[in-house]
């Protein structure tokens, strides 16, 4: 992990880290690192991908419509709303 | 030199399900007020369960058919970062290892000839909500109602090369969703949207050139001026150097003309997918393949040629008809009853598309029981019912499903009775009150007799046989 990628991880994830938790970054994908590493020399070429962890496949539901939550009991615990609308700071200029 | 642009599409398709793909809340609420399609999943509240609606699959798989794409037998969810208002969870849910449909071809043809564009992908996922920006001035107002509403992606490889074949590649995909039904894909009205990946680079070369991502065109007139701004500038950039392209997403300003750079491009690894632990992987059996398989109508170009070779119709009339899947079902039920093509097709495209755009309504909202329209020209054609009266049994066919031509003629008063006591007296009565028309007729002005002709049918009330009348009325005017 170079400074250049933390610093870009930091973007992605919308973070701003200080010296000391880069410092515990670092060390903490270095060890990731070696444990990739590990994984990465295993033979994996003739195994099939495992799609989940649980043994539970095809949930689905049918297509109708179920209207059950109102507006105003979502929307209790939000900071602040106006007209109906969530409201967030502005995200354009 | 001389340069050749290389052009990928990504298209999203809203699917025309009734619910939306995580959750039950309607996937319809355009003019809603905000918010009042919402719960919990589609609001991203901590701890909610999506389950997966089994019809976005069933149309996933129909897009796949459609476009001639192999069907992953078993299709996964993923989460994909995305730190946006528009998506309250920070990630959208959509396919990235496994999605539906892979290794399509869609065949398109334009004034250069046929060409097969092949698709790398089509894969399921959510769209994002709504944001307002114009209520005030320091904030951001959230509607998340169409948060969740199930989109299909299909992403082309970099296989056009011209707006043309755009528009033709667009306007094939528009043809064979929309008759299968599982996409509206009217771009005004947001359920078709494009982004238009583009390089240019010396003609013959095989290296692609730096490539942009233009969003925002609303129409496909304004994609092809999106993609001919673009390719120009790109041209512009490497001939003469007025700026350095680089790889990058772009936004369409069609008022103005211009692209705009909107953002550095994101590479795959930037959205960090994972496998969504919260979705269960999907398995699609031979029973499920085959249903959807079994459903898949035929091609408009198969219909076209059925109904001009099988039906004698005219190309015009098949063309006319095979624009629509419900335009086609309807004529066909209607053929199935009446046994006469020629006259389904007559009404189809006379009257039936007439009563369409009087309401309205597209082509493929058409729900009119065409067995319904065949026993209607089969009153016309055996008159018993006059044209004039049969357009108002119509009319009332659009208006109320429950209507059955034959009983509405009745209860109306529309049967042609053919009483001949009755269309004498009438045909006296109208021939004694226009001298001056019999004398014209008498005279050798043949379509004089038009103006009595019209006035005995009004009086019949349309209820006669318009042939019966006429040769009644010049028997009549002629031994005078």
């Amino acid at each position: 992990m170079d400074k250049d990628t933390l610093r870009r991880l930091e973007l992605l994830n919308q973070l701003s880290l200080t010296e000391e938790q880069k410092s515990e970054m670092y060390s903490f994908f270095d060890r990731r690192e070696n444990d990739l590493s590990e994984l990465s020399s295993i033979d994996t070429e003739n195994t099939e991908r495992m799609v989940h962890v649980l043994p539970i496949l095809t949930v689905v539901r049918e297509d109708k419509i179920v209207q059950n939550f109102d507006r105003e009991s979502l929307q209790a615990g939000a900071p602040e709303t106006d007209e109906g609308y969530w409201c967030v700071p502005r995200v354009v200029e | 030199m001389r340069y050749e642009t290389v052009i990928g599409l990504e298209v999203h398709c809203e699917l025309a399900t009734d619910s939306k793909i995580f959750c039950s809340c309607s996937a319809h609420s355009y003019g809603a007020e905000p918010n009042t399609h919402v719960c919990p999943a589609c609001c991203g509240m901590p701890g909610m369960l999506p389950i997966v609606n089994k019809r976005v699959v069933d149309y996933g798989m129909k897009a796949g058919l459609m476009l001639n794409c192999h069907i992953n037998r078993v299709t996964t969810f993923d989460k994909k970062s995305y730190y946006y208002p528009d998506l309250p969870s920070a990630y959208q849910t959509t396919q990235w290892f496994a999605p539906v449909a892979v290794n399509g071809l869609v065949e398109i043809e334009t004034s250069e000839g046929k060409k097969g564009i092949r698709i790398k992908q089509i894969h399921m996922e959510e769209d994002a909500g709504k944001l307002v920006h114009d209520i005030r001035e320091d904030t951001t107002h959230v509607d998340f109602n169409r948060t969740s509403v199930p989109l299909i992606e299909i992403v082309s490889q970099p296989d056009l090369s011209s707006a043309e074949e755009v528009e033709a590649y667009l306007e094939r995909l528009k043809a064979l969703l929309r008759y299968a039904r599982v996409a509206e894909c009217e771009m005004a009205h947001g359920t078709m949207r494009c982004d238009v990946n583009l390089s240019v680079r010396p003609e013959g070369s095989d290296k692609l050139g730096v490539r942009t991502e233009m969003k925002n065109m609303n129409s496909i007139e304004a994609i092809k001026r999106a993609i001919e701004y673009e390719t120009a500038r790109h041209i512009d950039a490497i001939e003469n150097g007025t700026e350095v392209l680089v790889q990058e997403t772009r936004r369409w300003d069609d008022i103005k003309g211009k692209s705009y750079a909107m953002r550095s491009k994101e590479t795959a690894g930037d959205y960090r997918y994972f496998p969504d632990p919260n979705v269960m992987p999907v398995v699609i059996d031979d029973e499920w393949f085959d249903s959807i398989q079994a459903s898949l109508p035929e091609f408009p170009e198969v219909k076209r040629e059925k109904y001009t070779t099988e039906l004698g119709l005219s190309d015009y009339d098949a063309e006319q008809i095979a624009k629509s899947i419900a335009l086609c079902e309807c004529f066909e039920d209607a053929y199935s009853v009446c046994g006469n093509a020629k006259d389904a097709a007559n009404w189809m495209i006379s009257e039936v598309m007439s009563n369409l755009n009087a309401r309205q309504m597209t082509y493929d909202m058409l729900t009119l029981d065409g067995k319904a329209l065949g026993e209607l020209i089969s009153l016309v054609s055996g008159n018993k019912v006059g044209r004039a009266n049969a357009k108002k049994i119509l009319n009332a066919m659009f208006d109320d499903a429950a209507v059955v031509p034959s009983k509405y003629a009745e209860e109306n008063g529309f049967i042609i009775s053919n009483d001949t006591g009755l269309m004498d007296k009438v045909i006296k009565t109208m021939v004694e009150a226009d001298p001056k028309a019999v004398a014209d007729y008498k005279g050798g002005k043949e379509k004089a007799i038009m103006a009595i002709y019209g006035k005995c049918m009004k009086e019949l009330r349309g209820n006669c046989d318009p042939q019966m009348l006429r040769t009644k009325l010049i028997e009549y005017i002629n031994s005078l």
